[in-house]
């Protein structure tokens, strides 16, 4: 089942799972953030294409406008997708603390 | 009485355990001494031919006579004694063996030899008593000793039996414990297949073997069955199994192996024998299997797609039988998910004319179980059929099956997909979801994308292959659509000249170990099959 909503810093968490047919509620949900947003990923377990094009466009959108998309708490395996697409040479990556 | 004395020396002696020729030689002499005689012959009554034989020596042949014939022949049929006092006056007598040997026969006593039973165990004769002819005494004398005789022998002649069944016992339990030794201790673990192999020797054992092992090639599948029973078509596979096994651990193909073992035992073997033999080399990870038979037939796969089975027949002439001039091309059999490759020696197909007609059915019946199943209901069958008729020859079953494929169909929508992680959930080992998921997700939303509406559901198929699993897609009634093919996805580019297209395919590459994609025209389908298996990291940068 796969959540987005805000969480308690301000950050928008993501969980569950973001596969191409849970990808246009986040893409719902992401076209309406502004400025520079942090994404916490701790709790999401999976991401295919579909979802890394929710996450493109919604960075590109933001950076049009001065704004950005920075990606916390990805697990081992989510950094390997991210660095497979090329997506950690245009997001910044932030560790998981 | 002063002639007793010598009978019962006669009757020590005789109790003796002498093998057949000293006890013949013993009783000729006894005869000779008793009676007085210059010469002495005992002649053996063979039942079966109703002939009687005289072992002249041991390096000559024997001389037959049919019971009936001459003056021995006629006391074996009358069994009474018959006494010539005149040989040249009488028209029974044949003159001509003393025409050879230069000996002058004068008169002629003849015994039946019959034993305690009333058998008749042959007949006694003896030539020209000292200083006159036989008289009524010396019949009646003669008539004891023969009877000795008859029972001396007789026991000589039943141990001898004995004796030689049980050279022949010892001989078949070595040709079995040989036949055993090169049989599999266990059998081979193979990923993605299930391979059993059992042998039941007939009584007398004949010449059966089988061999699944995992050499560097891959899983060598053997079924031979050499002519003849006995210990030497025992050692005769023992010898092809040997040779086969060197030539293929010294790194030969399949097809030189065959040429250097036929040709080889084409050589050795005795020219009344050879050895029918399927020799195959499974690629577990490719589902291949090349096999070249020599006369070993019926070769049948089932093929579980089809629900029937198809057959292959043998590629030449039995091993052994002459020499090849230059190696066959094997022949190759795909087997996809749920096959079964069943090799069986035709102890089984000639039991009662059990017939591979009923073989079919028995796979066509049984494939949905693990091989060692399937063959106990062969062998049960096979024992049903013959409802208690001796078994003549060996039976050997080897059942090569590829693990069927879990398969499930989906319609062509996105909503399809918590279904297809579920079934991967159900599928795939932890360690590998991540990666088959991502995969599935990637090509069933490229399907779903290109495909036109109203078209068939997608299958899903999951099977085992060594260490991981192979995954295939099949969508039925398509266009060829391969989305191997898609361009590869610059992902260094800047930002804004980024897009998320093409973006699947790229992570799939990177993700599994393989991936094909394969169109069969006739049957508008296409299948997009990929592999993953464990300790095998992703694809590097």
């Amino acid at each position: 089942m796969f959540k987005i909503d805000y969480g308690a810093g301000g950050a928008v968490v993501l969980s569950g799972r973001l596969d191409a047919a849970q990808s246009p509620v986040a893409q719902a949900f992401l076209d309406r953030v502004q400025g520079a947003v942090t994404l916490d990923l701790a709790g999401l377990e999976y991401i295919s294409s579909a979802g890394l094009g929710v996450l493109l466009k919604t960075h590109k959108r933001l950076s049009a406008a001065g704004g950005k998309l920075r990606l916390a708490g990805a697990s081992r395996h989510l950094l390997d997708i991210f660095r497979y697409s090329g997506f950690d040479q245009i997001f910044e990556i932030v560790p998981s603390s | 009485m002063a002639d007793l004395e010598p009978i019962l020396a006669v009757a020590t002696k005789l109790a003796a355990p002498f093998d057949l020729e000293t006890m013949l030689a013993e009783v000729a002499d006894a005869a000779k001494r008793v009676l007085h005689a210059e010469r002495s012959s005992v002649w053996l009554y063979e039942r079966e031919a109703d002939e009687l034989v005289l072992r002249v020596a041991a390096d000559l042949a024997p001389v037959r006579i049919k019971a009936g014939t001459g003056l021995v022949g006629a006391c074996a049929r009358g069994r009474e004694i018959i006494n010539v006092p005149d040989c040249y006056a009488d028209p029974r007598f044949d003159p001509s063996t003393d025409r050879r040997s230069g000996f002058r026969t004068r008169c002629l006593l003849t015994l039946p030899l019959v034993d305690h039973k009333g058998l008749l165990v042959g007949v006694m004769q003896v030539l020209n008593k000292t200083g006159g002819a036989f008289d009524a005494a010396d019949e009646a004398l003669g008539a004891v000793l023969a009877a000795q005789c008859a029972v001396a022998l007789q026991r000589t002649l039943m141990t001898a039996q004995l004796v030689e069944g049980e050279r022949l016992r010892r001989e078949l339990e070595m040709a079995h414990a040989v036949q055993m030794s090169t049989l599999p201790a266990a059998m081979p673990a193979v990923a993605g297949y299930d391979v059993y192999g059992t042998f039941i020797p007939a009584d007398i054992c004949g010449g059966d073997t089988y061999d699944l092992a995992l050499i560097e090639q891959g899983l060598l599948v053997v079924l031979g069955d050499a002519t003849g029973h006995g210990i030497a078509p025992a050692l005769s596979v023992t010898q092809m199994q040997a040779m086969l096994r060197m030539a293929l651990r010294m790194g030969a193909e399949l097809e030189t192996a065959y040429l250097q073992v036929n040709n080889r035992l084409a050589e050795i073997l005795p020219g009344d024998r050879f050895i029918t033999a399927f020799i195959g080399l499974l690629e577990p990870a490719a589902h291949r299997l090349r096999f070249l038979s020599g006369g070993q037939a019926p070769i049948l796969c089932y093929k579980a797609a089809r629900g029937a089975c198809v057959e292959y027949p043998p590629t030449s002439f039995p091993l052994g039988a002459m020499a090849l001039p230059r190696s066959r091309q094997a022949v190759a059999i795909d087997l996809e998910p749920g096959d079964v490759l069943a090799l069986l020696s035709d102890g089984i197909y000639e039991y009662c004319d059990f017939g591979e007609e009923r073989v079919r059915e028995l796979l066509a019946a049984h494939h949905g179980k693990s091989a060692a199943e399937i063959a106990a209901a062969v062998l049960e069958a096979v024992k049903a059929f013959a409802a208690g008729a001796k078994q003549e020859d060996d039976m050997t079953v080897v059942l090569v099956k590829r693990a069927p494929a879990a398969s499930r169909v989906f319609m062509r929508d996105l909503d399809s997909l918590e279904k297809i992680f579920a079934f991967a959930a159900a599928e795939v080992d932890e360690e590998l979801r991540p990666a088959v998921e991502l995969a599935l997700e990637e090509l069933f939303t490229n399907i779903v994308r290109h495909g036109r509406q109203g078209e068939a559901p997608v299958r899903i198929d999951i099977g085992p292959i060594a260490g991981g699993v192979e995954v295939s897609l099949v969508e039925s009634e398509a266009d060829p659509f391969d989305p191997t093919r898609a361009p590869e996805v610059d992902t260094s580019l800047p930002l804004e000249r980024r897009r998320p297209g093409g973006l699947g395919i790229h992570l799939v590459r990177k993700v599994v170990d393989s991936i094909e994609y394969r169109y069969a025209p006739e049957s508008r389908t296409g299948r997009t099959t990929f592999r993953k298996t464990k300790g095998k990291a992703d694809v590097q940068d």
